[in-house]
């Protein structure tokens, strides 16, 4: 019972039988309550109150307006009720069954047996019953023409009660709400929970592996929570591969660490002894051995970005001031390239965001900047908001650009361009891959151009949470 | 000769560097783990601690804190390259300096004499006339290197204390950051480096606002720092 498959299947069963059961029960009450009346007074006194009708309709409107009324009555009752002139014939021309004509005929007979119209008032302490009868079967007169007004019990069929929308609407809202009520809480049965694994699908495509399901199914038990505590393991796996992958990529740079303390401690060693002999190789190893912790220290801040991105703590951070930290710092080192980096403008503004990786990010732009720009030229950084509450913060540097082709890939780690002088120089390593993971944590976004006139630029935008503009 | 106790849990690159700095005039104990060293530095009369962060049991920044509540032994961090974090929470735990790890054993040893340097009490003695400074409420005596705020002594590192001198002999007038790091630290200021910042910050919590609420050390942006007398001079 708990499997999907027969929740749709005994719901969709029981549904048409309740809706098949209601309409057979209220169409065959209905049936029997009307034959009922043949044996009550109550169609007496009913078929009084139409005949009566129909000769006050009779002497107003004429035989044109006892049609209609005839008509409507037909529609309004599920029992036909026939207007039988002298010949026999029925006023809308229904055919009259041959039983009708012939209780009609004994009735003529029979009242022209006991007395006149006329004798009407000195009968008048005649048997009551009598009376009744009497005044029932009174004849409509049309046109000087006598109709009368005959149930014709018989003839209700089951069509006919269907065909009377005043019969059949009852049952049919009935039926319209039960079977809609039972149809729209099936359906949202099985789509709630297909909606919320939806959700966490896209969470995951969009790289939130903490996300779980199965918690918000309750104390379902079917294929959808299978589905759902399946997509948890998987995504439980996926995290651990992943963050094992990381782990190590972390750990090695790590370990990777130590021997390289050790490799700069010997190499001192090592200079101290050589007395002159080897300066050259030796200062060449330590050139190497520098680039090789610079590398270590770019990829465990990148594997530090990666992994534990949880710990990672916002604050408010004023971000022009953070900005003219990173710049002020960053002209020490251009200045000894016979390099300038200047910050144009400034927009206070507050951001949320961790100070730490955020200016490292920066920074890494604006290295990367002073790198490629060409001597006696300046990096130039500006601050500008954008329409949709971002700020915009462009690194502009005078160097040689970048292919078209690259633009994107410069973000990559290790990318390297196919100019010579890139080749030389060893490649945009790791610094913009650090600071793309670092905006993006901070739901920014980091994007470079091809300036018109010379070099590139870096475009970072962050959201705000507040501007002075 | 100097007398330095090493703390590191790497036992090769501890011998390497004992070797290394012996033959820079040295004299180098080695500690293997935290304990050991915070035991070593109680019994002997060190000049310098070199503390790697990294320690199995207790961690360099352990050791500081427990070295810091008895001693005011100057401390060289070795902190992981490019874990910004690490220098933060040591300079702000009362270390004199901080080097990332892996790093030239020359710019260790070059570290290491900036920080003799100034704490080389001895030295000091024998050549700066016994004076001290009076300002406001704050009172320094450079014989004794301690400083009183309100006749109440404020523990200082060495370091925090080369920075107050300097600002002290200053105060009033802006003091430029090269200057005061170069004064303070026995070194270059590099760029990327904060830790001046953060000596300063801690200088502020240790000594608290002037009297009307007015915070000593002022920082002047792109220049340096002025530590601010009270209006009524």
């Amino acid at each position: 019972m708990n499997s999907l498959f027969w929740k749709i299947f005994i719901t969709f069963w029981f549904a048409l039988l309740l809706f098949t059961a209601l309409s057979l029960t209220y169409t065959s009450h209905y049936l029997k309550k009307t034959r009922s009346e043949i044996d009550t007074s109550q169609p007496r006194i009913h078929l009084q109150n139409h005949i009566a009708e129909a000769s006050r309709i009779a002497q107003s409107q004429g035989i044109d307006g006892v049609r209609k009324w005839l008509i409507k009555l037909d529609n309004e009752v599920a029992v036909p009720h026939l207007l039988i002139d002298e010949n026999g014939k029925d006023l809308l021309n229904r055919e009259v069954p041959n039983r009708i004509i012939r209780r009609i005929n004994r009735r003529n007979a029979r009242y022209d047996y006991f007395s006149d119209d006329n004798d009407q008032a000195e009968n008048s302490n005649h048997d009551d019953h009598e009376h009744k009868r009497r005044t029932r079967h009174r004849p409509i007169i049309i046109d000087q023409m006598r109709y009368r007004l005959v149930p014709d019990h018989r003839s209700i069929t089951l069509d006919r009660v269907l065909n009377r929308p005043k019969v059949i609407t009852i049952p049919l809202i009935v039926a319209t709400l039960i079977s809609g009520i039972i149809c729209f809480l099936l359906a949202r049965y099985l789509t709630s929970p297909l909606s919320r694994l939806r959700a966490a699908t896209s969470a995951m495509a969009k790289g939130n592996l903490d996300y779980r399901v199965a918690h918000t199914m309750g104390k379902r038990k079917d294929e959808i929570v299978e589905l759902a505590i399946d997509f948890d393991n998987m995504a439980t796996q996926l995290q651990k591969l992943l963050s094992s992958h990381k782990q190590l990529l972390r750990d090695a740079s790590h370990e990777l660490r130590s021997p390289l303390a050790r490799l700069q401690v010997a190499l001192g060693l090592a200079q101290k002894k050589s007395n002159g002999k080897i300066d050259k190789e030796l200062s060449r190893i330590e050139l190497e051995t520098e680039r090789l912790n610079e590398l270590i220290g770019q990829l465990l801040s990148l594997a530090r970005l990666e992994t534990n991105t949880s710990e990672i703590q916002f604050e408010k951070i004023n971000l022009a001031t953070l900005l003219t930290e990173v710049v002020d710092d960053a002209q020490y080192e251009a200045v000894s390239k016979q390099k300038q980096v200047n910050l144009k403008n400034k927009v206070e503004c507050q951001i949320k965001g961790n100070p730490m990786l955020l200016k490292s990010a920066i920074e890494n732009v604006i290295r990367n900047a002073i790198r490629y720009t060409e001597e006696n030229t300046s990096v130039d950084i500006t601050m500008q908001t954008t329409d949709n509450n971002q700020m915009l913060i462009q690194i502009k540097d005078h160097g040689p650009g970048i292919e078209e082709n690259m633009i994107d890939k410069i973000f990559e780690p290790f990318v390297r361009t196919s100019s010579a002088r890139d080749r030389q120089s060893g490649g945009y390593g790791l610094g913009l891959t650090i600071a793309k993971r670092a905006i993006s944590l901070h739901k920014g976004e980091i994007t470079a151009k091809n300036n018109t006139q010379s070099g590139m630029s870096v475009l970072i935008q962050l959201p705000y949470m507040e501007a002075n503009i | 000769m100097n007398r330095i106790l090493l703390a590191d849990d790497d036992i090769e690159l501890s011998d390497l560097l004992v070797e290394y700095l012996t033959g820079e005039d040295f004299v180098v104990d080695a500690a293997y783990d935290g304990k050991t060293a915070l035991q070593l530095a109680s019994a002997n009369q060190y000049d310098l601690l070199i503390l790697d962060v990294m320690m199995p049991h207790l961690n360099g920044f352990d050791v500081l804190r427990e070295l810091r509540s008895t001693s005011s032994l100057p401390v060289l961090m070795l902190t992981a390259r490019g874990d910004d974090v690490d220098n933060v929470v040591g300079l702000e735990l009362g270390a004199d300096d901080y080097l990332a790890k892996p790093c030239s054993p020359r710019v260790l040893v070059a570290h290491i004499r900036a920080i003799l340097r100034r704490t080389d009490t001895t030295n000091t003695k024998q050549h700066q006339p016994s004076r001290s400074i009076e300002l406001d409420d704050i009172v320094l005596d450079n014989q004794s290197r301690q400083v009183t705020v309100n006749n109440k002594l404020v523990m200082l590192t060495s370091t925090e204390y080369q920075v107050l001198e300097y600002l002290l002999e200053h105060a009033g007038s802006i003091v430029n950051k090269e200057a005061l790091y170069e004064y303070a630290l026995g070194r270059k200021i590099s760029p990327y480096d904060r830790s001046l910042d953060m000596h300063v910050s801690n200088l502020r919590k240790k000594l608290g606002p002037l009297s009307n609420e007015i915070e000593r050390i002022k920082t002047i942006r792109k220049v340096g720092y002025q530590y601010v007398r009270s209006t009524h001079e």
